[in-house]
């Protein structure tokens, strides 16, 4: 029990008559990397954004044990901001003690341009490089990833994994959605597969092809 | 805040349209106020050839002289009758004054009122100069009156004096009641010469009052201007306090819209919303919703000032340059900026309302446009014309704001206006400082 990092208890959303998430339980235990699964449409991105704080579930409760980062699916940052810029905003809002090594450490990290080019317009890769980036700032111990290499080249989504897969190895976790399935046979441990808002599959990687083609039919 | 400004600078489109739009509107304000003072051009007809003397009662009016005096405030142009109507119907010039035939002739006879004809185009400039009009025509029959009442009192001296006289063309030779009183003291007193001895003392006391009582009832109340310096004028005034009100309200208002509804269109609500959410328990979010709001609040007023202060310099400039009357843009503009600064965040807490329930920064920015010009024209309708317009714009900063602006640069004593009215920008201020910080919320979550 001590090693659950964040934890779901019947969180649901509504908007209106439309339920996009059914209530859902979720844990994420220290070392363990969860998988969401599903076609578009199926709550992933609804319950990730409730589990980051980032959603008001309309029922149900979220506790959080420990810092987690946020990469939602779109681009969130200031896009007339350089990317050094976004990063040592965000640093010092979070409480960073020293914005700029923290930016400069990130930068290096995810090979970011460190010039005056404003975010907006840098390639759509660097553009979610950089939301990665920015949700390390304030070493977290959780991740939660909306799929967070959708628009990597292969050398890209490398380097995302291994951050991720490193993070998970110093005892954190991470929670990713995706619809790429190498993916979740490469890194995943636990996967859930949703269908219209609610659960249709928790269990090992290797038992959900079924689910999975059930969701997605 | 900082962020803003920072994106702000690289919006060039929108940082060249902050810096150009003040000063577009402290010269249109300024050329408005130039406009306002200077002189409008009346046609001066004269169909009954007045001669360049004319002598009324006794005294002697030189014409040209009235007509200079005239000229302080309108440019008056001697043109033909139907030169006049043709300019005038042109719009060339606002108002013709004709003297028509046989003018001078009831004047000089001071037994008939002659009238002076004058015709104005309608609307802009007429009222004022009607009013010029009024008032020459006023000081003229000043200074008839005087005359007439110099020449009734001739009459009157007369009649108590005794001596020659004459009256409409007629000569003629009074005895006057001091020789009346002399004779009858020579005749043999008797009780009908008594009565009539007493007739005549009378008449000569109530007649010795007459020059009083003429000039009391030709002037039941008198009015004395005395000449001093006054503060800004107060057309130049109300129109640099609708120009910066509009303007402020104008851009804050965009300006804190658009940049709350950018949040969420650039994503960065989110991430800055994380924690915001109840039903959790997680660590203090980036930032709370006050503090977002009061950011773009914040950037509303600091943009405010600094178009303010540009609208107010430039005007002052123009209002220099262009020799305004009475113009004194200078010694309030502190007060001036406080107010801009206060109603700049007023309208940017609006603004920021506006832009957490648009959702998104172009509409935010349409609705914004849409409702700045009903907002403004609700400040103009006068409260005895429609009262739930003026309560509604009573709720509103921009009118609050033309007041505090107004007073600031025209009352010899604006404190308790301006207190007042600062009271309403605040209130406003955190009414719906207050609703957009739930709407900032419901935006994030």
């Amino acid at each position: 029990m001590s090693n659950v990092l964040l934890r779901a208890a019947g969180v649901a959303r509504r908007y209106g008559e439309l339920e996009a998430l059914a209530p859902t339980d979720l844990e994420l235990r220290a070392g363990e990397t969860v998988a969401l699964v599903g076609p578009n449409g199926a709550g992933k991105s609804t319950l990730l954004a409730i589990l980051a704080g980032a959603l008001e579930p309309t029922a149900g409760r979220v506790e959080a044990y420990a810092p987690a980062g946020w990469v939602p699916q779109r681009p969130a940052h200031y896009a007339r901001l350089s990317a050094r810029e976004n990063l040592e905003l965000f640093a010092r809002l979070d409480g960073v003690a020293d914005p700029a090594a923290a930016a400069s450490r990130l930068l290096e990290r995810f090979s970011l341009p460190d010039g005056d080019k404003p975010s907006g317009e840098l390639s759509v890769g660097n553009r979610q490089r950089l939301d990665v980036a920015l949700s390390l700032l304030g070493d977290p111990r959780v991740l939660l990833l909306d799929e967070p290499t959708a628009s990597l080249d292969p050398g890209q989504r490398r380097r995302v994994w291994e951050i991720a897969d490193a993070l998970r190895g110093e005892g954190g976790a991470v929670c990713f959605a995706t619809q790429n399935v190498e993916e979740v046979g490469e890194h995943a441990d636990r996967v859930l597969v949703l269908q219209a808002g609610r659960v249709v599959y928790e269990g090992e990687p290797a038992g959900y092809a079924a689910a999975v083609e059930e969701a997605f039919r | 805040m900082r962020k803003d400004l920072r994106i702000l600078r690289r919006s060039p489109l929108l940082l060249g349209a902050l810096l150009v739009y003040p000063v577009v509107i402290a010269v249109l304000v300024g050329l408005v106020a130039g406009y306002a003072s200077s002189k409008p051009r009346v046609a001066f007809v004269d169909e009954d050839h007045l001669p360049p003397v004319v002598a009324v009662a006794g005294r002697r009016f030189h014409i040209q002289s009235i007509v200079d005096e005239v000229s302080k405030n309108v440019t008056l142009v001697r043109m033909g009758p139907e030169e006049a109507a043709r300019e005038l119907a042109d719009g060339r010039v606002v108002a013709t004054i004709t003297v028509p035939p046989g003018f001078l002739g009831k004047l000089v006879s001071t037994v008939q009122t002659p009238s002076l004809v004058l015709r104005t185009v309608s609307g802009g400039l007429a009222p004022r100069v009607t009013q010029q009009m009024q008032a020459l025509v006023y000081r003229l029959n000043r200074k008839l009156q005087a005359a007439l009442i110099e020449a009734n009192l001739a009459y009157v001296s007369l009649i108590l004096h005794g001596g020659r006289g004459s009256f409409l063309g007629r000569r003629f030779d009074v005895l006057g009641l001091d020789r009346t009183q002399r004779l009858l003291a020579s005749l043999p007193q008797s009780e009908r010469v008594t009565r009539i001895q007493e007739f005549v003392r009378i008449s000569r006391l109530a007649l010795a009052q007459t020059g009083h009582a003429l000039e009391a009832t030709a002037n039941p109340i008198g009015l004395v201007q005395p000449k001093a310096k006054g503060r800004t004028w107060v057309l130049s005034a109300q129109v640099q306090a609708y120009g910066i009100a509009l303007t402020v309200t104008f851009l804050a208002l965009l300006l804190a819209a658009g940049a709350a509804a950018a949040e969420r269109d650039e994503g960065t609500i989110g991430r800055l919303g994380r924690g915001w959410a109840g039903r959790l328990s997680r660590p203090r979010p980036l930032v709370s919703p006050g503090v977002l709001v009061w950011s773009k609040v914040a950037l509303a007023a600091a943009a405010a000032l600094a178009l303010g202060t540009t609208i107010a310099v430039v005007f002052g400039i123009a209002v220099e340059a262009g020799g305004v009357t009475g113009g004194e843009p200078w010694a309030r503009l502190p007060l001036l900026l406080a107010g801009v600064l206060l109603a700049g965040g007023a309208v940017g807490a609006a603004g920021t309302l506006l832009g957490a329930l648009a959702r998104e920064a172009r509409t935010a920015s349409l609705v914004a446009v849409l409702l700045v010009l009903p907002v403004v024209f609700l400040g103009l309708v006068p409260k005895g014309v429609a009262p739930p317009a003026a309560w509604l714009s009573d709720a509103l900063p921009f009118v609050h704001a033309v007041r505090f602006f107004a007073s600031a640069l025209y009352d010899a004593s604006p404190w308790r206006t301006v207190g007042v009215e600062a009271a309403w920008l605040a209130g406003i201020g955190a009414v719906f400082g207050v609703l957009a910080r739930s709407g900032m919320r419901r935006l994030a979550t």
